[in-house]
């Protein structure tokens, strides 16, 4: 069945989908995205339940293999040490992300020349800066400006409340003379066009019902349906198909809600399906000029895939901590460790990052995103009543380097129930992370102690979570080496003119902060780019 | 649909009441005795595994001599690890997903959305003082194009 051809053609309804379909708009280009999910209405956010956190081991899990809704595909991780996690939906996992919204800093851009590993990137910090400046002004986001960790910049609102927990470590940082910060996010401290301020849910992981948090299905779809992009949903791309005679995307194949098959051509393909979902819909997309899968003669289509490998430590205080009360995952962000120093055995760094506690049934199941629940009996009383209250932790955000190992390719046998072949994870850390991981530890231990921690709760393994890939990049990087690299400066496939690429997977390295900002200011910065080259876009 | 006997349900809330055990001094129920065999029943009638996982514990704990103490449940625990932790999963999951026994431990009785909660914002000044050491260090990173 085949559709009216569009301009462009986006696929995928998440962070970069939405941010480059917004940049796009003064075209007037004819603008059409195919999304695999749906629209969440109202009811459908479990905050409004009373057992809310059931939610989250079940139909709202991050973890598709947990969740296995329709528009889910599965994910083999057997081979991996983290699995990666996602939604699936308009907003893309803006829905069930924490909203945390650090910049990557000037030298994440340039550490090839810097520190001598991975690859320096074919644009920098302030070629990017306006686009974040951009993007923060679209999202809402909060924070405090001039924190020395940047150049100079200010969030458009305030900082969100830090809470008992923040100003606690904090002045923890202080008296061991770390750099801290307010965390920045993209969550509302004040009402702003007509999304209600934070309420302080502390469930940002299962939706935000007030529409406070910047998913794209609060901030850029209503001002992008409106202004006339249609969205498509429940319609998920099987492959992109290219003409024989030009090299040229002229379009994809896509199963419909009504479980069909369906043609849709486009002058233009824009693909924004993360780090696991484009290298996969690439490799899926093979053909007689592609056998290798689409915009694939370098072979580095699914390769360099890098997560932020993720441990915590938590220390146990005097004072109830409230843990359970703001943003999950944002309270203050120290950049102490964040730059290379020789003398520590590794390159490159981490954050430490104050999140808040988590609910009851969170923390005796293990904690978000971990599978170990806490002893049972006697033990089990003590730690409910007298440690879960008391409870203030960091997480050690690792900066992971690119390493060709570490891949998505197809699963030779399991298939979403469209059939379409799903991804394989093959991963493993590196010895830099490890050792990054374990200074990271120890820092966090002694931050907590100055903190005032009369105790620090031990951890029993040396594992990283196990649902840590939140952060999924690198695995279609950017380059001018198109022996070496997907796309180009700008996002543009080195093997399909037509073909565009916005999404995580096109980060060269992965800093060690949360990617969805500078993957929305790389969006916006691609959407200026093809503007700016509209002329020449295809030579 | 009740999955076990009536004596079976007897020796199965005597099985939660091990699992979370009550705080008298602070009136907070044993899982058993706050009714989370009815939860398990109703996630066992949806989950085959966990039907039988509990079912497989319960015919190993009629065999155990000496009631149901603690160690009577680590000798559960011990031959039968895989189905123990489904059923220890499910029972967090049925006490802490009930409202009254969140509010135990500090946390709101309702639904987080809308109300959410009161959490007040730094007074600017309390930001500037806390802040006011790091400021002081002046700036905090690299940059190659300067």
């Amino acid at each position: 069945m085949a559709n009216e051809p569009v301009d462009v053609l986006i696929i995928g309804a998440g962070a970069s989908g939405a941010a480059i379909a917004w940049s796009l708009l003064e075209t007037r280009m004819r603008i059409l995205c195919l999304e695999q999910g749906a629209h969440l209405s109202d009811q459908d956010f479990p905050s409004r339940r009373e057992d809310y956190e059931l939610a989250r081991y079940a139909e709202f899990s991050c973890d598709p293999n947990v969740r296995q809704l329709k528009q889910d595909y599965p994910i083999n991780s057997q081979d991996s040490c983290i699995t990666p996690v996602n939604w699936n939906g308009v907003g893309g996992s803006t829905i069930n992300f924490l909203g945390h919204w650090p910049r990557m800093k000037p030298s994440d851009f340039r550490t090839r020349t810097l520190d001598g590993v991975g690859e320096d990137w074919p644009v920098d910090y302030h070629t990017l800066a306006p686009f974040y400046d951009i993007n923060d002004q679209n999202t809402g986001v909060s924070g405090l400006g001039g924190n020395p960790g940047y150049p100079e910049y200010t969030p458009p609102l305030p900082p969100i409340p830090i809470g008992k927990l923040g100003q606690t470590l904090a002045k923890g940082f202080n008296e061991m003379g770390w750099h801290w910060w307010p965390s920045d996010v993209s969550i509302l401290s004040q009402d702003r066009d007509g999304r209600q301020k934070c309420v302080n849910a502390g469930t940002c992981d299962l939706g935000c019902a007030a529409g406070a948090k910047g998913g794209t299905n609060f901030t850029y779809w209503p001002m992008l349906e409106s202004a006339g992009v249609e969205l498509r949903t429940e319609c998920r791309v099987r492959e992109i198909q290219v003409d024989e005679n030009t090299g040229f995307a002229k379009g994809v194949l896509y199963h419909g809600p009504d479980g069909q098959l369906h043609e849709q051509k486009a002058e233009l393909v824009v693909v924004a399906c993360n780090g696991v979902g484009t290298p996969r819909l690439l490799l899926n997309s093979s053909s007689k000029l592609f056998p290798d899968g689409l915009a694939n003669r370098s072979g580095m289509v699914g390769k360099n895939l890098m997560f932020h490998p993720l441990t915590g430590v938590v220390g146990v205080f005097d004072e109830p901590m409230k843990g359970h009360e703001g943003p999950m995952a944002c309270s203050i962000l120290s950049q102490e460790f964040y730059e290379s120093d020789p003398s520590r055995g590794f390159v490159r760094g981490y954050g430490l990052h104050s999140g808040r506690s988590t609910t009851p049934m969170t923390y005796a199941l293990g904690g978000y995103g971990i599978d170990n629940p806490i002893p049972w009996g006697a033990e089990h009383r003590e730690i409910m009543d007298n440690v879960y209250p008391y409870l203030a932790g960091l997480t050690v955000v690792s900066e992971d380097l690119p390493e060709e190992h570490n891949r998505v390719t197809l699963d030779p046998e399991l298939t979403d129930s469209d059939g379409i072949p799903a991804p394989k994870i093959t991963y493993r850390l590196g010895e830099n992370t490890r050792k990054m991981l374990k200074h990271g530890e120890e820092r966090a231990t002694e931050l907590l102690l100055a903190a005032g921690a009369r105790r620090i709760l031990g951890k029993s393994d040396d594992k990283v979570w196990w649902r840590a890939g939140w952060h999924q990049m690198g695995t279609c990087r950017m380059g001018d080496n198109p022996e070496t690299s997907v796309v180009n400066g700008w996002g543009r496939s080195h093997d399909v003119k037509n073909l565009f690429i916005v999404d995580g997977s096109i980060f060269v390295t992965a800093g060690a902060v949360n990617p969805t900002s500078t993957i929305q200011a790389l969006a916006l910065y691609i959407g200026d780019s093809i503007k700016t080259n509209i002329e020449t876009l295809f030579d | 649909m009740e999955n076990w006997t009536g004596r079976e349900r007897t020796q199965l809330d005597a099985i939660l009441d091990q699992l979370i055990p009550a705080n008298r001094d602070r009136n907070i129920p044993a899982a058993g005795e706050l009714g989370i065999a009815d939860f398990l029943t109703a996630e066992a009638n949806q989950n085959s595994d966990l039907c039988a996982a509990v079912s497989a514990l319960l015919a190993k704990a009629a065999k155990l001599e000496g009631g149901t103490s603690p160690d009577v449940v680590r000798q559960l625990e011990a031959a039968l690890p895989r189905e123990f932790k489904k059923l220890l999963i499910a029972t967090y999951k049925g006490y802490y997903s009930r409202p009254d026994m969140r509010a135990c431990f500090g946390v709101g009785e309702h639904p987080v959305h809308p109300e959410g909660y009161g959490v007040p914002p730094e007074p600017p000044e309390v930001i500037a003082e806390l802040t006011a050491p790091v400021r002081a260090r002046g700036p905090f990173y690299r940059d190659p194009a300067r």
